[in-house]
């Protein structure tokens, strides 16, 4: 067998692998994490209200596999930030955030989540303008409220996201360090469960 | 509606005299004044409306927010205590006496005073800092209680339920403090939803209100729309047409079923069914399916309009009721089956809960909750408004003022706005849903107007400068004064039974918090 070294042809090729190629595992981990997404049951404001009818008798998203909500955060991987974010939440969201297992995802349901939605105004002193300025969002969807059509489409756009490769999930906790945390530092800060296994 | 002015030490006694006649404090706010914080009471009556509004100048006498002082009327009134510390935050006012003046809305580490006209709004890019900031000192809250849980072992102790709890409701925190399960006291602390409606809206026109008015109660809008349009009526003077006004109360009636549907639901999923959750969701997809005909949306509602209604009617409107009217009461019969005589139903909620007369005196308790107590106040009929006064219904009430008697009250409002729907749906009158002329803004003045949304007494409070924006608008919101009295309710049963009571009185998160 002859090998190609044509330089057009190798760039169109994957990155040459290492001793183990472990893409393909990875690959076959995401399509089990997107089919199996268990998002967390966690309403902020009117958002929440569409996102429990999404849940209920006429849309039931348990036809996509993704309606079984969970209550705790611990057995939870997606978070549907539903409703506008007051201040006073936003360490709670973000302890939730945090204690949500690897690797987790975010959906931004709805204008508040977004960025403020019909609450932001200049000089505004009651809420946060969009959740992505605390935790990372995957996907946003837009409307005030948006419908349970529209939270469908969007969990199922993430779904062909992890599907795809395009996103890994966030491993790191949120934007700030966690002052609740009592791990050594080296652990709290690490990026990614493979840098948990690091010595210190 | 009388009117007194007095002064700062005798509103105690006016206070103590207000309860011993029976009347419960309806509305209590402040209003910013160049020399004066101008204290607004409003003190209503149990059956037909005789509200009395009584004003208290605070002096600012050159001084800065907290060092302006009154007394408390809190040791009367057991409502006053939120109401005092929702002013307190807002405006400034110390209340002399108050065993708790602390920050109710806001982060307890908040320095400002929104609702003052010279909070000129924070700069850009603060909402990330405070966050930043909040995120960093919360720790010290929940830490401190976890220690005391962990010194004292089998003894008295704390535990959070929530703001993140799937049966509050949204964002509602209760601390709890239980011995073993037993609850000895319950504190709920509210505002993780404050969205700054009330400051919001003086910075925006008169038109620009309404759609705060559809996400103050997102379940049960139309009830809030209408309080707005009746309070713009009274100010202007206007009339609406009358197949506006057939629209409107159609569109409340429908509303009120579909938000005593969804609570329904959600209180039977708080026990521990699911099933009546999906049976609940579907009937109300139906209604929302009728709503949306008219309005195209599903939720947070913007509908009605100065003397009139956004856009008319489609055909399809009036036939889709008269579809819906004979299978939903199938279906409530079917639920009267599955709920009210079902065991376990009956063993979780009777008894459970007791909200007595005086307390929901005191606290300002309406709506289903109070008509649960024995009392039959309804605003559609002790002070009626729109088409109310010719129609048939009656106030379901019952005496037991339990969870299952609160249950059992609602049940039987959805039979009766079935009742008024039907009595509607073939007299729409032909004819414009629009006046041709509005004003853009409110006539200089105050003026104070109330409805009964599908919680309780929703009352408006505007006091207009004749300038395009609103000098102050406050909401009286029902949830507020209700959730309060649950503080009477809780000490003696389990950790199971709050939840339980919490889903009985039917809150909204955001209508409380605002």
């Amino acid at each position: 067998m002859e090998i190609n070294k044509d330089p057009a042809f190798l760039d169109t090729q994957m990155p040459p692998p290492g001793l183990v190629n472990l893409f393909r595992v990875e690959d076959a981990l995401n399509l089990a994490r997107a089919n199996s997404l268990w998002p967390l049951t966690f309403g902020l404001a009117c958002c929440a209200i569409e996102l429990m009818a999404g849940g209920a008798s006429r849309f039931d998203m348990d036809r996509f596999g993704f309606g079984v909500f969970r209550p705790s955060p611990r057995q939870a991987d997606l978070m549907i930030v539903a409703g506008t974010i007051s201040r006073k939440m936003v360490p709670c969201i973000k302890t939730l955030y945090d204690q949500m297992p690897a690797p987790k995802y975010v959906i931004a349901l709805g204008g508040c989540a977004t960025a403020g939605g019909p609450f932001k105004y200049p000089g505004q002193y009651g809420i946060l303008e969009g959740i992505d300025k605390i935790i990372p969002v995957n996907v946003y969807v837009p409307g005030c409220p948006p419908r349970p059509e529209a939270l469908i489409a969007g969990i199922i756009e993430l779904q062909k996201q992890i599907k795809e490769g395009r996103t890994q999930g966030t491993m790191s906790p949120a934007a700030v360090a966690d002052s609740q945390d009592a791990r050594p530092a080296e652990y709290r800060d690490a990026i990614s469960r493979a840098d948990f296994r690091k010595p210190a | 509606m009388t009117e007194t002015l007095v002064a700062q030490d005798e509103i105690q006694s006016v206070a103590r005299q207000c309860l011993a006649q029976g009347y419960f404090l309806e509305s209590f706010t402040a209003v910013d004044f160049a020399e004066c914080i101008e204290l607004v009471y409003h003190f209503n009556h149990w059956g037909p409306c005789q509200r009395s509004c009584v004003k208290v100048l605070v002096p600012k006498n050159g001084g800065s927010p907290g060092a302006w002082s009154t007394p408390s009327i809190s040791s009367i009134y057991k409502s006053a205590n939120w109401f005092e510390r929702e002013i307190h935050e807002f405006f400034g006012v110390t209340f002399a006496g108050h065993p708790n003046l602390k920050r109710l809305l806001l982060p307890e580490s908040s320095e400002i005073f929104p609702l003052l006209k010279s909070f000129k709004g924070e700069p850009k890019g603060a909402d990330v800092t405070q966050s930043l900031k909040l995120m960093q000192e919360d720790t010290r809250e929940f830490k401190t209680q976890e220690a005391v849980s962990l010194t004292q072992k089998n003894k008295d102790y704390y535990l959070n339920l929530g703001p993140q709890h799937p049966s509050t409701h949204g964002v509602l925190r209760v601390l709890l403090h239980l011995a073993g399960e037993r609850v000895l006291a319950g504190e709920p602390i509210i505002g993780y939803s404050h969205r700054h409606h009330e400051k919001m809206m003086e910075i925006q026109t008169y038109l620009g209100c309404w759609p705060n008015m559809g996400r103050l109660d997102y379940v049960g809008a139309m009830s809030y729309n209408m309080g707005y349009a009746l309070l713009a009526e009274k100010a202007m003077g206007l009339v609406p047409t009358p197949r506006a006004e057939h629209i409107r109360v159609l569109m409340t009636e429908l509303n009120r079923v579909s938000s005593h549907l969804l609570w329904m639901g959600t209180f039977l999923l708080d026990l521990g069914a699911f099933t009546p959750f999906f049976y609940c969701f579907d009937d109300r997809e139906k209604i929302l399916d009728i709503l949306e005909m008219a309005t195209g949306e599903r939720l947070t509602y913007d509908y009605f309009r100065f003397g009139g209604v956004d856009r008319d009617i489609p055909a399809e409107f009036a036939p889709a009721i008269k579809d819906f009217i004979p299978e939903f009461k199938k279906r409530l019969r079917d639920y009267d089956k599955l709920i009210r005589q079902n065991i376990i139903f009956e063993k979780r909620t009777k008894g459970l809960g007791i909200l007595t007369k005086e307390n929901a005196l005191a606290y300002g308790v309406t709506g289903p909750s109070l008509r649960a107590a024995g009392v039959a106040q309804d605003l559609r009929r002790d002070e009626p408004y729109s088409l109310y006064p010719t129609l048939d219904f009656q106030v379901p009430t019952s005496t037991d003022s339990d969870a299952y008697s609160r249950y059992w009250v609602r049940f039987r409002e959805m039979e009766e706005s079935l009742k008024i729907i039907s009595q509607l749906v073939d007299k729409i009158p032909a004819g414009e849903t629009k006046l041709a002329r509005i004003p853009k803004n409110f006539p200089k003045g105050e003026y104070y107007s109330a409805c009964e949304s599908a919680r309780g007494t929703f009352g408006m409070y505007l006091v207009s400068d004749g300038t395009l924006n609103p000098y102050r608008f406050h909401l009286r919101t029902p949830s507020f004064s209700n959730l309060n009295a649950i503080v009477d309710m809780l000490p003696g049963c389990v950790v199971s039974d709050v939840v339980a009571i919490l889903g009985s009185i039917d809150i909204v998160l955001p209508e409380i918090d605002r």
